[in-house]
């Protein structure tokens, strides 16, 4: 096993698409098989070496340096191994992954981790309109796994998503959790409008400010006590505004009653 | 040997591979917590027509439990894992879900799974919801106080152990209900063993065999003190007024051969002139089973 560190020798004109780049087939590879690895650069290929500066670098780890905004589906299917991007990422950051670690220092495009299943996804800044969604044309969104957004999120954060947790540390955009299938996305700032909108099953968390509850949703004074701790606990695990969770109240509403209104939306005081 | 007068028979306790599993029951008080762990773990003293050997560990504190309540651990035994699953199912669905304000956890993480909200989710009729939750998945089903949340699985080990035993030989009754009473608290102070008879204390002691050949198993006549003087053959001399037998699961070999040690240092301390005069323990001869705790590898200042 050896890792690489590519670094970025200019932003490039067109849309690169990366999705044959990954720590556990470049780990067989010497320096010489990384720079000739062929990518597609709009529809032209060109070699990686033409693009990134390589340098060998941790093991099992492949390291992305520069501004990476134009470069997409970085992780793409990424079923092991680390991935860390010292940047902004384009489209489809860790779209299908199952397994394996990817950590962006900075923001991703749109549709970051459609689709994951399993691993860890880490945004540092702002992810685009439609993470943790379906692609399109597909039934289930994000099904498995960890998504943290250290910024804020876009619109349709969620959508259609089945299984795992999302978090995002600032605000939502409108129509987060669409569609919802089950799984957990909690939301530390603000979230925009129409929230959980034809949710199914799973659970919307308004950690931060509570918004206006939509109108398909109902009230509910159960106590849920038991899950709250379970569910708080594992949340408080990833710090920031969600440390504070165990020790909050929380509120829980039935929805979306248009959609079988088996999901449900908490708030906390 | 002989030690505070006390005579320690140059005997073993012979114990048998089991399948264990440990749950963690929490409530709303340790109160509920206790009633829920009595009821699953009542019925259970030995798998001869229990289906399973279960008991008490220990209660938990609530920060020691996974949602912050009170808990109680309980260990439950069978002899096969098809057998274990089918009991927790039944005696988690019957005391544990019926059981005001409870949830149950597995207790165990690793080992060979079996269901444990699995089925009993079915209860909830289309209205319950599943939850993963750190990589576990939890089960929520609605009930007429709220929830019953149970995680959907918990994990058997194949390592335990059953069987491990001390006889307690004593001049009367009193002195050998104490002297067993002492050792069972001091094997209940240990993690991972359970005490499965009423009390951790059995009177019934059984040899194998019967004279009636539907019968498996019928009392130890060479350890009755009425038939001292009639049996065949007695193993009680004339000062022995009553026998007590403590029986021993554990999820290991070593669990259960630290319980016999503890147990066996508890009284011994107590002396001869508790009424104490014999420490004895059942075995079949080496045949049944291949765990073997000598009592004089067990006792205080023995060689481990």
């Amino acid at each position: 096993m050896s890792g690489w560190k590519l670094t970025l020798k200019a932003a490039p004109r067109l849309r690169v698409d990366l999705r044959s780049v990954s720590p556990a087939a470049f780990a067989e590879f010497d320096g010489v098989a990384v720079g000739r690895h062929v990518v597609h650069h709009g529809n032209e290929a060109v070699a990686l070496g033409d693009l990134f500066a390589i340098a060998p670098g941790v093991d099992g780890e492949l390291r992305l340096e520069g501004d990476l905004s134009k470069l997409d589906r970085i992780g793409w299917q990424l079923a092991g191994g680390t991935i860390r991007i010292d940047g902004d990422a384009g489209d489809y950051l860790g779209a299908g992954m199952s397994a394996g670690e990817i950590v962006a220092s900075g923001s991703a495009g749109m549709l970051a981790a459609c689709e994951m299943s399993g691993g860890r996804l880490e945004i540092g800044g702002d992810a685009g309109d439609f993470a943790a969604s379906a692609l399109p044309g597909s039934m289930d969104g994000m099904r498995g796994g960890t998504l943290l957004v250290r910024g804020n999120a876009g619109q349709r954060f969620g959508d259609r998503m089945r299984r795992g947790t999302a978090l995002v540390f600032g605000d939502a955009g409108d129509f987060v959790a669409s569609r919802m299938v089950a799984g957990t996305i909690a939301v530390a700032g603000r979230i925009g409008a129409h929230p959980a909108y034809g949710m199914r099953r799973g659970t919307l968390l308004a950690a931060g400010p509570a918004p206006a509850l939509p109108p398909t949703f109902v009230g509910n004074t159960v106590d849920i006590g038991v899950f709250w701790q379970l569910l708080s606990r594992d949340l408080a695990r990833h710090g920031g505004a969600f440390a504070a969770l165990p020790k909050r109240r929380v509120q829980r509403h039935l929805g979306d009653l248009a959609a079988g209104g088996k999901g449900e939306l908490l708030f906390v005081a | 040997m002989e030690l505070n007068g006390i005579t320690i028979d140059d005997s073993f306790a012979e114990a048998f591979p089991m399948k264990g599993t440990r749950l963690i029951v929490t409530a709303h008080d340790m109160t509920w917590a206790r009633h829920a762990a009595v009821a699953t773990t009542g019925f259970a003293t030995s798998v001869i027509a229990c289906g399973c050997e279960a008991g008490i560990e220990r209660e938990l504190s609530p920060d020691e439990t996974p949602d912050g309540r009170p808990g109680i651990s309980i260990l439950i035994f069978s002899m096969s894992g098809k057998e274990l699953a089918k009991q927790v199912e039944k005696r988690v669905g019957q005391c544990v879900l019926t059981c005001p304000t409870t949830a149950v956890y597995a207790g165990l993480l690793e080992g060979d799974p079996i269901p444990l909200g699995k089925n009993l989710r079915f209860f909830g009729d289309g209205w319950q919801a599943s939850k993963m939750i750190g990589g576990q998945r939890y089960w929520r089903v609605p009930v007429m106080d709220g929830e019953f949340v149970a995680q959907e699985t918990t994990w058997v080990t194949t390592k335990a152990v059953g069987g491990g035993n001390l006889l307690l030989l004593a001049t009367d009754t009193a002195a050998a209900l104490h002297a067993a009473e002492v050792a069972v608290a001091a094997m209940k102070a240990l993690p991972n063993v359970i005490m499965p008879f009423p009390g951790g204390v059995v009177r019934s002691g059984s040899k194998v065999g019967s004279k009636y050949p539907t019968l498996g198993a019928s009392t130890n006549d060479a350890y009755c003190p009425s038939l001292r003087e009639v049996a065949k053959k007695s193993d009680l001399s004339p000062d022995i007024g009553s026998v007590m037998e403590i029986v021993i699961d554990g999820l290991t070999d070593a669990d259960v051969a630290a319980a016999m040690r503890a147990g066996l240092k508890a009284a011994i301390a107590l002396g001869v002139g508790s009424g104490l005069k014999r420490i004895g323990a059942g075995n079949y001869g080496g045949k049944l089973g291949p765990f073997l705790y000598h009592l004089h590898k067990l006792v205080p200042g023995a060689a481990a």
